[in-house]
């Protein structure tokens, strides 16, 4: 992940994928014993409360993937992606109730839809700098929020919008057919998000990857070396959107059933607060987002203790990440296990002269 | 300057502490506090005889602490900032820690498994695995949710458990395997717009809160204002509010001066918007104000003025505590104070209806002759049958009906100077609305608590 | 359509509740100018303050103006505290960091008063005024002193604010570090000073106005702490810069708001009105300007 450090590509060139020496293989070896782990171990060990808890960690953590992307990449604070998450999550309902498309089919035009509406939001709004571009992504979202209270989730009626408020049955969304028990759907879960996160990966490789990083280091640099600027965050906004998409496609089959009352304005702002938390730059940050934000009330559920406190908790975090960690819990953790291990080995070695 | 930076981060570290140590500390100091915010309605108008009553009728054999092997059961309340049903999850607890002490079920305790959730369905489908999986619960009694009973219906229908539950959402009437000790919002409202079209009114503005399944309970109103050819508007809010003042103006220019306005809105949303007509004097300006059953709790008749008395109209789902004294409404407000401690609200619907589910509950595992199994526990659930509880108006059956509407037939409370008193006792929701009439068609109309 | 009679009584309960946001936008406003930080906690902070002050009249049963006293001075102290402990942290971070550490301070705030403030009974709290109940007649509309009292506030704190901005010694320094910090502290400006009497400032308007919307609006954490977004619109659409634009934006917002109320086919997106004229204010009509903060570029 820290190749990306490179100076602004020249525009024209064309470089093929970097090939990849050991340290990139060891890691690649670890990613893929850990995603294994995850589909076959994880639904052996954990009840089905915890899988169910996992699942949402990995839509979430696709979500947080996508805010990553636009926060740590390119330094685009959108404080809107809840908003995001919940039109994914719409457009999918409507077409698992309208059509019987295959899911990956489904997934992919919510994912296509959702960018599409995401970029034509966000267009305007990519004039605007830093805090004013992150206040204007709130409004937008405050919009959609009302507008979806309004015109609520499908839930299999007819007409655009699919809702029928008169039902006293609802009948669920469904899951795909090789998915349909909850073991099952967290490891369809696990492997949208590991393709979410390979796409993510090969931008973050290739040119887009090197142009965000010129772009976050100095956008005048970057504009004064060729790069189309404009182009570029462009395109950081197209894939976040098509991944809370696709996110949002994976929570309508998670959850079964849509409420606008679970997407509300203020979602977004705790979940840049866990993205910051995690660690906007790294891919893992994404990960450790998605575990404060679905897996931590689960636990705390067990133990007894309220769901405030996990409120509280973040908005410590914000402050002590912002303040002292800006990389967020994924850089500092390491960093912090390397500094506990320079200190053991200084004292055993100090020990022994 | 790495050196300073180190230092810094030092004090950050250090006044983050001390933050969350603050925090603590107010959350302790905060928690008594936020018991004695309740306004003590047992003060003046209550018959103190409850010294006299003894908690120990609850259970079988007084002062018998129970210590077989326990009965698990389970409940999935919401609690989240503005919303919280855990009063009824812990008068029911209180409950089943009574009858634990004095017997408990033929000597084996109830343990309660409670789990909250704010509102999100991949959570709630969880809570209720993690109950039966983990928790091995055999019965679930005492859920208030907004969308559990949409949520769960199916996977409770699957494995067999019946529930009792205080219900809010569609389901939690309409599927087999619910049935509820209130009314809920369709059936409440139902019960506030007969109130007013008794009073001859000449319109209706029915207003909600944009919460799931606001088509299926503005359905109950319409039936009943069609059937008596009365104008009804259907209005909803978003909530929360942030604009009383238009909403409580909209309304009340709609509804007209023989109009009646109608609200379904939890006591807060409710509140905000009577105290917007009131304080731009529109009070009077519609014959009457209806409120579905959130309304009536003392909290609002206390912020609410005596310009409300006989004005506002709340339709009542169980017994009114505070003009009745029966020995049942004793051992409730005796078991209160005795074992329930983390009932915030006290007295009031939301603890009576906790107490309520788990005295069925109580009465059902007691006829029970073999093991406690999810088979045997259910079934005798499912067998209670014209249960006088105390609380209600009629006498409470489950039966294996397709649907249950066991609580149809209500009071009407009115604010008086303070507390919430009987404007109309027992009256029937009318069979106008279909779901009603398809309820009593298959169940009858049981018979009323005498 | 409905008729200009329809229409009348919204006028005046819009203007009372553009008074309403106006008291956030323009406390936001003034804390951005001096100090670079969008106060998102603006709402969070009074509400609690509102819920101390409810706490102390129903429960220690404090004379009203005593709680009213405390809500203002707890305002005060957190928003100070905050200020000085977390500015010089952040001084060097641009506005947009510096804003999203204050929804730190909101989400501590908001889980601590769901915390200690519950709703598990039922219950539901309100503040009231003296001025509550009292009012005149303008034409068929009633008028309430504490609607009069929501636009006055808002008038008042406006005038106070742009005078004292323009005609004070710590004004004008306050200005003068807006407009470039680096250069007016090497003027000799006590820098720090300014900043915390700026703090100090918007942590009284944040209790004062957390008293006025516990009673205009209602006393609950969840509205009173988002209900900044909505005020945040107004203050946006003054592009973060004029406070008597942000009044007039507030009044703007609160009047389309509720002259929807009435038609029927808009009535349900009422809601939008801070976020749509938001958008509308800094996406079509500043075109072509760049929008940042005197010479700092994100």
């Amino acid at each position: 992940m820290a190749d990306t450090a490179v100076a602004a590509a020249r525009p024209g060139q064309r470089s093929p994928l970097p090939r990849p020496g050991t340290g990139t293989l060891v890691r690649a070896g670890v990613v893929a014993a850990l995603l294994l782990f995850a589909l076959f171990g994880l639904p052996q060990l954990l009840s089905l409360y915890y899988i169910d808890s996992m699942t949402q960690v990995a839509v979430w953590s696709m979500a947080a993937l996508g805010l990553g992307v636009l926060v740590g990449r390119v330094g685009l604070v959108s404080l809107g992606q809840v908003a995001v998450l919940a039109i994914g999550a719409w457009v999918a309902a409507r077409l698992l109730f309208a059509t019987a498309q295959p899911y990956p089919l489904v997934l992919l035009e919510a994912g296509l839809i959702t960018m599409l509406t995401g970029t034509l939001i966000g267009l305007p709004a990519l004039r605007l700098r830093g805090l004013y571009l992150a206040l204007i992504t709130l409004m937008l979202a405050g919009a959609i929020t009302v507008v979806l209270a309004t015109a609520n989730f499908p839930n299999g009626g007819h007409g655009f919008f699919g809702y029928n408020g008169s039902l006293v049955n609802i009948p669920p969304i469904r899951r795909p057919g090789v998915a349909g028990s909850d073991p099952a759907y967290f490891r369809y879960a696990v492997v949208v998000a590991a393709l979410m996160f390979l796409l993510v990966l090969v931008h973050i490789r290739t040119r887009p990857g090197r142009a965000w990083a010129a772009i976050r280091q100095s956008e005048p640099a970057a504009l004064a070396a060729g790069i189309n600027t404009w182009f570029y965050k462009l395109w950081a906004l197209a894939l976040a959107s098509f991944i809370t998409g696709v996110a949002g496609g994976v929570l309508a089959g998670a959850d079964h059933y849509l409420y606008s009352i679970d997407f509300p304005t203020y979602y977004s702002i705790t979940l840049l607060a866990v993205v910051l938390m995690g660690g906007a730059y790294s891919l893992w940050g994404a990960i450790v987002a998605g575990l404060l934000w679905q897996l931590l009330p689960s636990l705390l559920q067990n133990w007894g203790v309220s769901a405030d406190w996990l409120t509280i908790l973040f908005g410590v975090g914000v402050l002590q990440v912002l303040t002292t960690a800006p990389a967020g819990l994924a850089d500092q953790v390491p960093k912090d296990l390397a500094r506990l291990g320079r200190l053991l080995r200084g004292l055993a070695t100090r020990r022994t002269t | 300057m790495v050196g300073k930076r180190k230092h810094m981060s030092g004090a950050r570290w250090i006044i983050t502490a001390v933050a969350v140590a603050g925090a603590l500390v107010a959350a302790g100091c905060g928690s008594s506090g936020g018991k004695s915010t309740t306004p003590s309605s047992t003060s003046g108008t209550k018959a103190p005889s409850t010294a006299a009553v003894s908690t120990s009728q609850c259970g079988t054999k007084a002062g018998a602490a129970a210590t077989g092997t326990p009965i698990p059961l389970g409940v999935i309340v919401t609690n989240q900032p503005g919303t919280s049903f855990t009063d009824i999850s812990n008068m029911a607890a209180a409950y089943f820690a009574c009858v634990n002490a004095n017997g408990g079920i033929k000597g084996h305790p109830i343990k309660y498994y409670i789990e909250t959730e704010q509102t999100n369905p991949a959570q709630i489908a969880a809570d209720a695995k993690q109950l039966v999986q983990t928790d091995h619960v055999v019965g679930i009694v005492g859920n208030t949710s907004i969308i559990e009973c949409s949520i769960d219906s199916s996977y409770w229908q699957k494995l067999g458990y019946d529930i009792i539950d205080s219900g809010i959402a569609p389901e939690c009437w309409s599927t087999p395997n619910s049935a509820a000790v209130n009314m809920g919002p369709r059936y409440s409202s139902d019960g506030a717009v007969q109130y007013a079209l008794s009073k001859h009114v000449s319109k209706i503005v029915f207003d909600q809160s944009n919460v799931p399944g606001t088509g299926y309970i503005a359905a109950g109103p319409a039936a009943l204002a069609g059937a008596a050819h009365v104008p009804i508007t259907q209005l909803t809010e978003n909530v929360p509010i942030s604009d009383a003042d238009s909403v409580a103006i909209k309304e009340v220019d709609d509804a007209g001066p023989n109009g009646a306005v109608v609200l379904n809105f939890t006591p807060p949303e409710a509140l905000v918007i009577l105290q917007a007509a009131q304080k731009l004097g529109l009070e009077d300006r519609v014959k009457l104000w209806g409120c579905s059953t959130p309304c009536n709790t003392d909290f609002l008749a206390t912020s609410l003025g005596p310009k409300w008395n006989d004005k506002l109209f709340v339709n009542a789902e169980l017994t009114p505590p505070d003009v009745t004294s029966t020995p049942t409404m004793k051992l409730y407000e005796a078991m209160l104070k005795q074992y329930g401690k983390a009932v915030s609200g006290g007295i009031g619907s939301f603890s009576q209806m906790g107490f309520t589910e788990a005295e069925i509950a109580v009465h059902a595992l007691e006829t029970i002759t073999g093991p406690y199994t999810v088979a045997s526990v259910n079934a005798a659930f499912k067998a209670v049958s014209n249960f006088n509880t105390g609380m209600l108006c009629q006498t409470w059956t489950y039966g294996s009906y397709s649907m249950h509407i066991p609580n149809n037939e209500d009071y009407t409370v009115t604010p008086d100077n303070g507390k919430m008193v009987t404007a109309q006792g027992c009256t029937q929701i009318s069979s106008v609305d279909p779901q009603i009439k398809a309820y009593r068609s298959l169940a009858g109309t049981a018979p009323p608590a005498g | 359509m409905p008729s200009w009679q329809d229409f009348e009584p919204f006028i005046v309960s819009g203007l009372a509740l553009g008074g309403v946001y106006a008291l956030s936008g323009v406390g936001m406003v003034v804390l951005y100018q001096a100090t670079g930080v969008v106060y998102l906690a603006f709402g969070a902070v009074g509400a609690m303050g509102a819920l101390i002050a409810w706490s102390l009249i129903n429960d220690a049963h404090t004379p009203g103006w005593v709680g009213w006293l405390v809500c203002v001075a707890f305002g005060a102290v957190v928003t100070l505290g905050y200020g000085m402990v977390f500015g010089p942290a952040l001084a060097k971070r641009d506005p947009l960091v510096k804003a999203v550490a204050t929804l730190g301070l909101t989400l501590v705030l908001f889980g601590l008063m769901d915390l200690l403030w519950t709703t598990s009974g039922g219950e539901s709290r309100a503040i009231t005024l003296p001025t509550d109940g009292g009012g005149f007649m303008i034409g068929q509309v009633q008028v309430d002193w504490t609607q009069v009292i929501g636009l006055a506030a808002g008038i008042v704190i406006t005038v106070v604010t742009g005078a004292f901005l323009r005609y004070t010694k710590l004004g004008t320094a306050m200005r003068a570090m807006a407009n470039d910090r680096e250069i007016t502290a090497t003027l000799g400006v006590p820098v720090r000073r300014v900043e915390a009497a700026a703090w100090l400032g918007c942590g009284v308007l944040a209790g004062v106005a957390g008293v006025l919307l516990a009673d205009l609006v209602a006393l609950d954490a969840t509205t009173l702490t988002f209900l900044v977004i909505s005020s945040l619109a107004a203050a946006l659409i003054a592009r973060l810069r004029s406070i008597t634009l942000t009044f007039a934006a507030a009044i703007l917002i609160g009047l389309v708001h509720d002259l929807l109320t009435p038609i029927n086919s808009l009535t349900n997106y009422r809601d939008m009105t801070p976020f749509v004229l938001a958008a509308v204010a800094l996406l079509v009509l500043s075109r072509g300007r760049v929008l940042s903060r005197s010479r700092e570029e994100m």
